[in-house]
């Protein structure tokens, strides 16, 4: 896939994401934590919020969606038998957090060109197989 | 500008040029805090009733501290894209990053001293003068490039540089060669391809350049990319000494100074 | 989420999770770039500070990533969590210090971060010229980080310093108030 692909994927799933978001019923909290239940609705912050699209399976890949707290999100690509994939996730994020993050050379909102990070991830991901 | 002879050890509001000039008062500054630690010198300056000045807290104190290495990461990350702003090209951001890898050089040689001095020599540090040189300060060449690369670099990085070459062409009897494999400072760079030249190690270049004239030994000092394919971060740090430099080498090597 | 948790939360990351490196290395660096700024703004001080909120802000939208990725929690339930997670977990995790919250006001929206240690400040003396004293906040890099980490996390928030024993204050403090949660960011909840 070219580049610009990726980015149409990752629009369209962006859009799909926020829909399933919306779409999630909501349930009244069966019993709130504190007295805050009143404002907890102006918010989204207090309690769980909806997640949206985790995963799309189809009978030859897996697409797995980790959304950050920042709204930042990453999409996996497995075979649907791969297992750990949360495990996965996080060394993605960690490693995102050392290699893109701390990069002075990288702009946010950006696509992720940090050879840097593509070597550690490879590294470890070879280190895992 | 008028606060120079006022700053303190870790900060100095000042040029690069004008560090030089102040290498004199800061090299005092250790010894002063042991011996009058109870008088701040600084009427011009509040102070906090509980007086935790520089003046009061022992030198020693951070001296085994430890900060996240991210912390440094997004700091230096920072510095980098602050200077990247405000110069034209790659030579440019270098210097830029250089001077500002300077002033830690002067001040990590204090340091050093007097940390090494301290603990050989800690019963006459208070009635010493900075007037005579500690015993550890190099002289020569090879001691000076050896305080680089063994205690300098284990104070800011944990360990030793990786090699220290001397150059084998006859015609540049002045440059010498200190490698590490994997920058610390670089540790989470990428440098976009159209920048393959740059490395951000410059900053250290620059440290290491405030050593060698601290010591009384002029250099310019350049980080260049030598990768290999085990460590594709390696870098080698060139130090090209001043003519006089040379020149007072070959009359101590004369006289027998080591 | 109580104070103390917070705590052991914060103490266990920075034992286990968190690569160390020679404290004197960061302070001489935060050094160099006061430095730095006070030359490019010839000393004007004002200036300075907008600059060094403004560095803080960009590294704060990094280094929230950072943050999360290490310590794995969850979304705080209200303010009061958040500023225990600020001292308690995120300047442990990055500078091994761990400010005191207090002075809360009563709609729980306004908070003093106070510093025992200040590691940036280390051996740091303002330049006395009269001014630096009364119009330079040596920290302001602290600010613009919470603004900036803050506001990845969906809360907009104002941060400023009211006091530093640079200045010859008693304490150093920050002060911290919540603005408004940001809704808009995220996808549309609400119809």
């Amino acid at each position: 896939m070219s580049t610009n692909d990726y980015l149409v994927l990752a629009g369209t799933f962006h859009g799909v994401h926020a829909i399933t978001r919306t779409i999630t019923p909501r349930i009244p909290v069966p019993s709130p934590p504190s007295s805050t239940s009143t404002t907890s609705y102006a918010f989204p912050n207090p309690g769980i919020p909806a997640t949206g699209l985790e995963y799309l399976e189809t009978e030859k890949f897996r697409l797995t969606c980790f959304q950050t707290l920042t709204g930042t999100k990453f999409l996996l690509f497995t075979d649907p038998l791969t297992t750990n994939i949360d495990v996965v996730m996080r060394k993605v994020y960690e490693l995102y957090a050392d290699y893109v993050m701390k990069n002075p050379f990288y702009q946010l909102e950006m696509p992720v060109r940090c050879e840097a990070f593509d070597r550690h991830l490879g590294g470890w991901l070879r280190g895992r197989t | 500008m008028s606060q120079h002879p006022r700053h303190s050890a870790m900060l100095s509001i000042s040029t690069s040029n004008s560090n030089l000039a102040n290498a004199g008062a800061d090299k005092q500054q250790p010894s002063q805090n042991v011996s009058t630690p109870t008088q701040s010198s600084s009427p011009g300056l509040r102070v906090p009733s509980n007086r935790k000045t520089i003046y009061d807290r022992h030198l020693n104190r951070s001296r085994t501290a430890e900060l996240s290495r991210a912390s440094f990461a997004f700091l230096f990350s920072e510095m980098v894209t602050y200077a990247q702003r405000r110069v034209t090209g790659i030579q440019d951001l270098e210097k830029r990053l250089n001077e500002q890898g300077y002033p830690l050089g002067l001040r990590l040689l204090d340091l050093l001293f007097y940390r090494t001095m301290s603990s050989s020599t800690s019963s006459s540090l208070s009635s010493s003068s900075t007037s005579s040189s500690p015993p550890n300060r190099p002289l020569r060449i090879l001691p000076l490039l050896h305080l680089i690369h063994g205690p300098l670099w284990r104070l800011l990085f944990q360990r030793s540089a990786d090699a220290l070459e001397h150059s084998v062409s006859p015609e540049t009897p002045n440059e010498y060669m200190i490698t590490d494999n994997d920058p610390l400072v670089n540790t989470y760079i990428s440098v976009p391809r159209e920048m393959s030249m740059l490395n951000c190690a410059a900053f250290v270049a620059g440290i290491i350049e405030g050593v060698c004239d601290g010591c009384g030994f002029e250099a310019k000092v350049s980080a260049h990319n030598q990768p290999t394919e085990m460590w594709p971060g390696r870098t080698v740090f060139l130090l090209r000494f001043g003519d006089s430099v040379m020149e007072r080498e070959k009359v101590l090597e004369r006289a027998g100074v080591r | 989420m109580s104070t103390t948790k917070a705590s052991r939360i914060g103490e266990e990351l920075w034992k286990t999770r968190v690569d160390k490196i020679n404290a004197e290395l960061v302070t001489l660096t935060y050094g160099t770039i006061v430095a730095q700024l006070c030359q490019d703004y010839d000393s004007d001080y004002n200036e300075v500070n907008k600059q060094l909120d403004k560095m803080g802000y960009n590294i704060g939208m990094r280094l929230i990533e950072d943050f999360l990725a290490k310590s794995n929690v969850g979304r705080c339930a209200n303010f009061r969590e958040t500023a225990d997670m600020i001292a308690k977990v995120g300047f442990k995790i990055f500078l091994n210090i761990s400010p005191t919250v207090t002075n809360w006001t009563s709609d729980n929206n306004q908070f003093s971060l106070i510093f025992e240690e200040n590691p940036l400040a280390d051996f740091v003396e303002l330049p006395d010229d009269g001014r630096a004293q009364d119009e330079l906040w040596f920290s302001n890099i602290f600010c613009g980080v919470l603004r900036g980490a803050l506001e990845m996390v969906q809360m907009q928030i104002e941060a400023h310093f009211v006091s530093d024993v640079l200045r010859g204050d008693d304490t150093t403090e920050m002060r911290v108030s919540l603005v408004r949660y940001i809704e808009d960011e995220m996808p549309p909840e609400e119809e």
